[in-house]
């Protein structure tokens, strides 16, 4: 087993991430990010369990919530607390590609 | 006169007689502070609006033993208009809109919350050395550590600053802190505490307790902060209980079970002894303890970093500099504003965590790490729940060693992980444990042992805990000089 | 004729009607002042937490019955993992691995033709905030984050955009009429994309599959597939080599235009949501959001033509389905249909409109409405006297027969009576009648002209023609 990631690697989950390397902290990483996943490797020598997953460890009845409006935030508190802001809006530069989402 | 230092029924009459006033107490708590300063156990003091609130409860009628009482709460539980900063530099501008629910209910009490203690960054530690803010120091040696993650809530009881703090547990967070600084933590059961106003670490594993200087105080500290809350679909619905009722009585009714993997050699040998001492005098009370094996129970460790970085990598997305907290000065375009900010803001350990989460969740991995590691949850969490068809409660050390140099290296990613190997079961299982100080090593530093009860059973845990609190009877004052060693 | 045929599916997203979002209980609303309608969970602030509203998954327990689908007894919610500037937490809580409803279908009718459209799945899950582009910023409103969505995916079994359209158009009738959304896609809250891919023959595999986003309407979904399909077939036939990708339909171009090409598959680190444990849907759940499902489009149409209602105003009464909800309410009694649709397609929606009001704003009760249509029956009221009290008839509670007597306009109906005038006509206009008899046509008409004049339209004219016609003779 190599002891530590391509430089690559490192970059595709700080990509993930979305955080900014220098080139000291890539050779840092490449080593300290293969240490823990060697050690999260433990996991395949565990064997016999079933494929019943945990989510919440104690769950009862669903608790649904009843809908209906509560109180809201002033907008110019929303704004306040916002590094960048614009009027009523929160402000970003300007974003070029599409949404993912929905 | 040091009313902080009176116990708490003792306090309560005197504020009841109108002999004191939280005022008094409340000016005694940041005198304590400012005297200890050097531990920096303290990111935010509250001053200003604590002392408003101690006026205000003057003229109201003392209704409850938590009136008028200082408290502490680990920076990463929001208070509104009281800076918030999770020791992270992202955060250490930010000011909440909002409360926690744990802070809704101390103010119901009438508590005061006198400020916002150290931790490290997002909780992701296990010394408080990630803290943006440097490590708080433990006040029975002032060059070791106080654990962590709750190290600032740790570090201001055993200091005798105040008798509460609140901190969090996702991998043994309290106890562990409980452990090297010599106080009382508490676990509650996953659900018995809402975690709506604690910043999410793990969100399956997070869970806000209390920590105190003895096991009474904590019992009643829990009473006061548990509950189901509408704004928590996790937090679970129970009816109210006190948590003091089996305090003082006695032991012969429990079976005790005592894991082999907590007594392997994987745990220093002083500390192995000390817990067998305590075992002997459990079991000549009366009490049964057998020696088990527990399945599972030596991977919690595993299951532990990939869910805990993995739901990290998740929860801390939200940091991004758009909506509050720091972000990049003048940023290019928006993916400078993510990756700047997120530079910038986080710590490395912060930063090491969200990465290796994202890796592990990312593509096929998240079948090969992620779900698989759900899986053994489950079955863990059975595992660890049928011992309680035969046990009342699990004990054993709480720590594999007693608090460490400050200065020790922090180059080792694993290191901090293999500190909490005791503790981390627990939460994997969703179930309470409590730590329990038992006495000192050669270095007299602290050692703890650790209660585990069954699900919502946490007034079993304070049972036996208050037996040995008061058969041991230890000085645990680290300024108090003498203990009984 | 194209030698290719084209496989489409369509992933549509449709917000659900509930008063508040679907994690949080700040109002769901449309329109508002920017970020007035949030709240600090939809902002994604540290510390917060979801909660259900069970009004979301009582519509997508509706949704997943009109659509046929199995029902998921237990459920749970995934995160979906990518940073964009409109998504709070960075996260989208959706369901990945259990939707609520799974293997439905909607039946379309094409070519005269009955056809299923299989939906794989449909789930719930939070839209986005609205972003605006402006220069170099962008700015972002949250009031749309949080509001509930169902998206409903088809298996990839549509082979035109024709049929694309029918079974977004027939989604859309049915969703609508569920009360499950208000389908406005000019709004947003109904938002559609395709899949597109060709192939030669059913036997091989699938084309290289394109995915047309944020498009405007329903024709445009239609004419974005056609086109999409034209440029594949082009390129194939050129021997050009194209990758999978993103494009979006360009309203001004009336075409698709390239989005992006997907590189690598998007890594999204689904992982199930563990601030929300899982949900239990209970036969008594069910039960609810089933009965309360008014009746659909379908079986009204089955109802209307039955009880003799034409074809015409069948499709008319659905295409309104305030009205149609009026209509449903005299099915059970004896009365006239057609008469009925025909009053309220025609001279009652006239007036609704002029008054921008609807039918249950009016005085017309379903007694006062069948008093109404007998009145019409029996030639008691002309249609042409009806406009003239249709405002009394909408506006007051007293009975048809109280206006019809306030104002006049009792119609003759006594046949002895009707000749006395006819008769009376005749006489006074002997030309006309010397006309008539000598084959000029146009002489009844004004004889009629003047009969109507007479009885000042208080006359069934049918009968007055029949009476005119034997008197002449």
């Amino acid at each position: 087993m190599k002891d530590k990631l391509s430089k690559e690697e490192v970059l595709h989950v700080a990509e993930l991430a979305r955080i900014s390397l220098t080139e000291e902290e890539i050779e840092k990483y490449q080593i300290e990010l293969k240490e823990l996943l060697n050690d999260v490797e433990k996991i395949n020598d565990v064997k016999g369990y079933d494929d019943d997953i945990l989510i919440a460890c104690w769950s009862e009845n669903t608790r649904l919530r009843k809908d209906e409006a509560k109180e809201m935030l002033n907008p110019k508190d929303v704004i306040n607390v916002a590094p960048r802001h614009s009027g009523n809006y929160i402000e970003v530069p300007v974003v070029i590609s599409d949404g993912e989402g929905a | 006169m040091k009313y902080l230092n009176l116990k708490i029924e003792e306090i309560n009459k005197l504020l009841k007689e109108k002999k004191i006033t939280p005022t008094i107490l409340v000016e005694e708590a940041f005198e304590n502070i400012e005297n200890n300063k050097e531990l920096n156990a303290y990111i935010t003091l509250n001053k200003e609006e604590a002392l408003k609130q101690a006026k205000e409860l003057e003229n109201k009628e003392v209704d409850n033993i938590l009136f008028g009482l200082p408290i502490a709460l680990k920076d990463n539980i929001i208070t509104k208009g009281l800076r918030t900063t999770c020791a992270s530099h992202i955060l250490d501008n930010f000011i909440p809109i909002y409360n926690a629910t744990v802070v809704e209910k101390l103010k119901s009490k009438n508590m005061i919350i006198i400020g916002k203690t150290n931790m490290d960054e997002f909780a992701m530690g296990s010394s408080s050395r990630t803290s943006y803010f440097g490590a708080p120091r433990n006040p029975w040696n002032k060059e070791k550590i106080s654990g962590g993650s709750s190290g600032g809530s740790a570090t201001t009881i055993a200091a005798r600053d105040v008798l509460f703090a609140l901190g969090s547990d996702t991998g043994g967070s309290i106890r562990q802190p409980a452990s090297y600084t010599g106080i009382v933590g508490m676990k509650p059961t996953y659900g018995r505490v809402s975690r709506y106003g604690l910043v999410a670490f793990a969100s399956s594993l997070d869970q806000i307790g209390p920590m105190t200087r003895n096991v009474y105080e904590n019992a009643i500290l829990l009473n006061a902060i548990v509950g189901k809350d509408d704004k928590d679909l996790t937090s679970a619905k129970k009816e109210e209980e006190d948590f003091t009722r089996f305090i003082g009585k006695d032991i012969k009714v429990l079976k005790l079970a005592v894991p082999n993997f907590f007594m392997s050699d994987i745990v220093n040998i002083e500390i192995r002894n000390k817990v067998k001492d305590i075992i002997k005098v459990l079991e000549n009370n009366g009490a049964k303890v057998d020696y088990i094996d527990i399945k599972y129970i030596d991977k919690a460790m595993t299951l532990y970093q990939i869910i805990a970085m993995g739901e990290a990598s998740s929860n801390l997305a939200r940091f991004d500099g758009i909506r509050y907290g720091h972000s990049k000065e003048n940023p290019e375009n928006i993916e400078d504003v993510y990756y700047g900010t997120r530079a910038e803001g986080f710590g490395e350990e912060v930063k090491r965590r969200i990465m290796v989460g994202s890796y592990l969740l990312s593509g096929e991995n998240a079948k090969t790490y992620y779900n698989k590691a759900l899986s053994i949850r489950d079955d863990m969490r059975k595992e660890l729940t049928n011992i309680f068809k035969d046990y009342d409660l699990i004990i054993g050390p709480t720590t594999t060693t007693t608090a460490y140099n400050l200065d020790d290296p922090m180059d080792d990613p694993k290191k901090s992980f293999m500190d909490d190997v005791l503790v981390i079961p627990v939460n994997m299982a969703g179930l309470p444990g409590l730590n329990i100080p038992i006495g000192f090593d050669s270095k007299h530093m602290p050692i703890g042992m650790q209660i585990i009860a069954n699900a919502f059973e946490e007034a079993k845990i304070y049972h036996l805990a208050s037996f040995i609190e008061k058969e041991l009877n230890l000085k645990l004052d680290p300024k108090g000089g003498e203990h009984n060693e | 004729m194209s030698n290719y045929i084209a496989t489409v599916g369509v992933e549509v997203h449709v917000e659900l009607k509930t008063n508040t979002k679907i994690f949080s209980n700040s109002i769901n609303g449309y329109g508002e002042m920017a970020n007035s309608l949030t709240n600090v969970v939809d902002l994604g602030y540290p510390g917060t937490l979801p909660t259900l509203n069970e009004e979301v998954i009582n519509l997508a327990l509706k949704a997943a019955t009109i659509l046929n689908c199995k029902i998921r007894r237990e459920m749970h919610f995934d995160r979906k993992n990518y940073f964009y500037p409109d998504n709070p937490k960075n996260y989208q809580i959706t369901q990945a691995r259990t939707p609520i409803g799974y293997d439905g279908y909607v039946e379309i009718e094409i070519n005269g033709e009955k056809k299923k459209i299989y939906i794989e799945e449909m789930h719930i899950e939070e839209d986005t905030c609205k972003s605006a582009h402006r220069g170099t910023k962008t700015l972002l409103d949250f009031n749309r984050a949080g509001v509930p969505l169902i998206e409903i995916v088809t298996k990839p079994c549509m082979e035109s955009g024709e049929e694309a359209k029918l079974y977004l158009e027939k989604l859309r009738e049915i969703l609508f009429y569920g009360n499950i959304s208000d389908c406005k896609i000019e709004e947003g809250s109904m938002r559609a994309d395709a899949n597109v891919s060709i192939r030669k023959s059913k036997s091989d595999p699938f084309g290289i599959k394109v995915e047309i986003k944020n498009i405007g309407s329903i024709s445009n979904v239609a004419l974005s597939i056609e086109k999409e399909r034209l440029r594949q077939e082009k390129m194939i036939e050129a021997k050009e080599t194209f990758k999978p990708q993103t494009r979006r339909f360009d309203d001004k171009l009336g075409d698709t235009v390239l989005m992006r090409v997907k590189e690598t598959g998007n890594d999204y680190r689904y992982f199930p949501e563990p601030d929300i444990p899982f949900v239990i849907i209970t036969d008594e759940m069910i039960e609810n959001a089933k009965k309360t499902i008014p009746m659909l489009p379908d079986e009204r149409r089955k109802l209307y033509l039955e009880k003799g209602v034409s074809k015409i105003n069948t499709t008319k009464l659905i295409q309104n389905r305030v009205l149609s909800d009026y209509f449903n309410n005299l099915l059970n009694e004896f009365t006239n249909f057609q008469i009925a649709s025909n009053l309220l397609l025609g001279d009652i929606s006239g007036y609704l409109n002029k008054t921008e009001k609807t039918i249950n704003d009016t005085t017309l009760t379903k007694e006062r409405f069948i008093e109404l249509i007998n009145c019409i029956e029996d030639n008691t009221l002309t249609s042409k006297n009806l406009k003239e009290i249709l405002e009394s008839i909408l506006t007051s509670k007293k009975s048809i027969k109280e206006i019809i007597k306030e104002n006049n306009i009792e119609n003759i109906t006594d046949d002895s009576a009707i000749k006395e005038i006819i008769n009376k006509i005749i006489m006074n206009n002997p030309e006309s009648v010397n006309d008539y008899k000598n084959g000029h046509d146009r002489a009844i008409k004004f004889l009629m002209g003047q009969v109507m004049k007479e009885t000042k339209g208080q006359i069934d004219p049918k009968l007055a023609m029949e009476i005119l016609q034997n008197e002449l003779q």
